[in-house]
């Protein structure tokens, strides 16, 4: 399931900067796994050669440290259970990746915008008020009624 | 700081090209669309100069601010276009916000979260978009598109507002109310236009706000006006004030909205908003015009006076006013 954080301190375990992590944490097998694969493809448009070398239509061939900063979040969720990440690092287009990889174990994550998940029902846990939510319109009324972006 | 700058800055791959014009710019949107990498090169660009092998054309210095001593960096620089990425820790601080106003220098911050505590426009947050064609030209297009400084409104369809939401609570409510009737509130501050809305049990709801300002609210409320089931169509002239001066009841005061960012400094104004209104007050001076934001004088409300502002709102809002007007009969 999805649990997201809105706000500014989700906990101790938490990372502010994906991008600069990924950087010095990533592991080989993380960057050439299928799923890894499908998500650069799909939000970089870039195809991975091997571990330290991904092709992109826009920079040439390129190391994994430059990836795009909301692809690498992707990956860190994917492969790092003990972190919560911001996903402000992520644009709208990684929306469907992260309920994705929900699917498949509990994530959380931190957000400081309203990230659209699209108009297809799906299930997110809100921490901040321990609600569940199904559409948008739930979401949008959740952090509306409990100011949860409102520093 | 005033001026409008034109930013190229390209190497062999990529060419990157955006213009600034107020004190702070914002850029968002998807992801990889080339945000970290036109950091990446001003920085390249900054410490190496032409040995970097990039090309930056620009009036003004470019920078790049990190984590690292950024209060003191910051505190050196003047004139510059200063960039700072999401990852920079103290955007959102309070400390940040009071190194920006006042500063001589503008700002590009590249960013999601709003930024609730700066006064940003609407009309100055960027996405980076590729030129069709051409994967190597990246330009900076407005992501929020307006026509007639409407949002959420076709240029085929119509609205006819069941309620009016003004953020304005004094002098622009004042205006609003007599133009539009009791159908008309105030939400009293631009934080509160969201709550508004989601309360709102009406189905089309007009909500005009200060777009000058608005900037730290517009994402949520545009994603909030695409999930919700009523009309909501958004109005944001860059302020109530710059109506008034448009209206040019005092001699020729548009002409100061036509290049505002050749007047409004930096260093006085941390918004156009604050500029219009600054400029207004000065130019009523001891008329009989003299403005104040508490208070519209009746001045403005007389009959010529009145339908001088009213043909400064666009036709669409004019047109809504006349089917309320028939309706009322």
């Amino acid at each position: 399931m999805l649990k997201i954080f809105f706000g500014d301190n989700p906990g101790g375990n938490y990372i502010f900067n994906p991008d600069v992590f990924f950087n010095n944490t990533y592991e080989d097998e993380w960057i050439t796994s299928e799923t890894s694969r499908k998500m650069i493809k799909d939000i970089d448009g870039s195809e991975v050669k091997g571990p330290c070398m991904i092709d992109s239509p826009f920079l040439g061939p390129i190391p994994p440290e430059r990836l795009s900063g909301g692809v690498k979040t992707l990956i860190l969720m994917q492969n790092d259970p003990d972190h919560i990440f911001n996903a402000s690092a992520c644009g709208n287009n990684c929306a469907q990746w992260i309920l994705r990889l929900a699917e498949q174990k509990d994530i959380t994550i931190r957000l400081g915008y309203i990230m659209d998940f699209g108009k297809q029902p799906f299930d997110i846990y809100i921490v901040n008020t321990g609600k569940t939510v199904h559409t948008m319109l739930e979401l949008d009324d959740e952090i509306i009624v409990n100011r949860l972006l409102r520093g | 700081m005033t001026g409008k700058y034109d930013i190229e800055i390209y190497n062999k791959r990529v060419h990157y090209h955006l213009t600034v014009k107020r004190n702070i710019t914002v850029i968002q949107g998807d992801s990889a669309t080339g945000k970290t990498e036109l950091l990446r090169m001003i920085s390249d660009y900054e410490n190496n100069g032409i040995s970097s092998g990039i090309t930056e054309i620009c009036e003004k210095r470019c920078v790049v601010i990190e984590n690292a001593s950024w209060k003191e960096r910051l505190a050196t620089l003047q004139q510059c276009i200063i960039f700072i990425d999401e990852g920079a820790l103290f955007l959102r601080s309070k400390e940040f916000t009071k190194m920006v106003k006042g500063s001589d220098n503008y700002f590009v911050l590249v960013t999601r979260d709003s930024l609730e505590h700066l006064p940003y426009s609407i009309e100055e947050i960027y996405g980076m978009r590729q030129e069709r064609d051409s994967q190597k030209y990246q330009n900076a297009r407005r992501i929020y598109n307006e026509t007639y400084q409407l949002y959420n409104l076709q240029a085929n369809e119509d609205i006819h507002p069941d309620l009016i939401i003004t953020e304005d609570s004094n002098s622009g409510y004042e205006f609003y109310h007599k133009l539009f009737g009791e159908t008309c509130c105030s939400a009293e501050g631009k934080s509160n236009i969201l709550s508004y809305l989601q309360k709102s049990h009406e189905k089309e709801i007009l909500a005009i706000v200060d777009g000058a300002a608005f900037g730290p609210e517009m994402q949520h409320v545009m994603q909030y006006i695409r999930d919700s089931r009523n009309k909501i169509v958004l109005y944001a002239p860059e302020s109530f004030e710059y109506l008034l001066l448009r209206a040019n009841i005092i001699d020729r005061t548009s002409e100061a909205t036509e290049k505002t960012y050749e007047l409004a400094d930096s260093r006085e104004y941390f918004s156009w908003e604050e500029f219009y209104t600054a400029y207004l007050i000065e130019q009523t001076r001891n008329t009989i015009y003299e403005y104040s934001k508490k208070k519209l004088k009746d001045t403005y409300l007389t009959a010529g006076n009145f339908r001088k502002i009213v043909s400064q709102l666009p036709e669409k809002i004019k047109l809504a006013l006349m089917v309320n007007q028939k309706q009322q009969l």
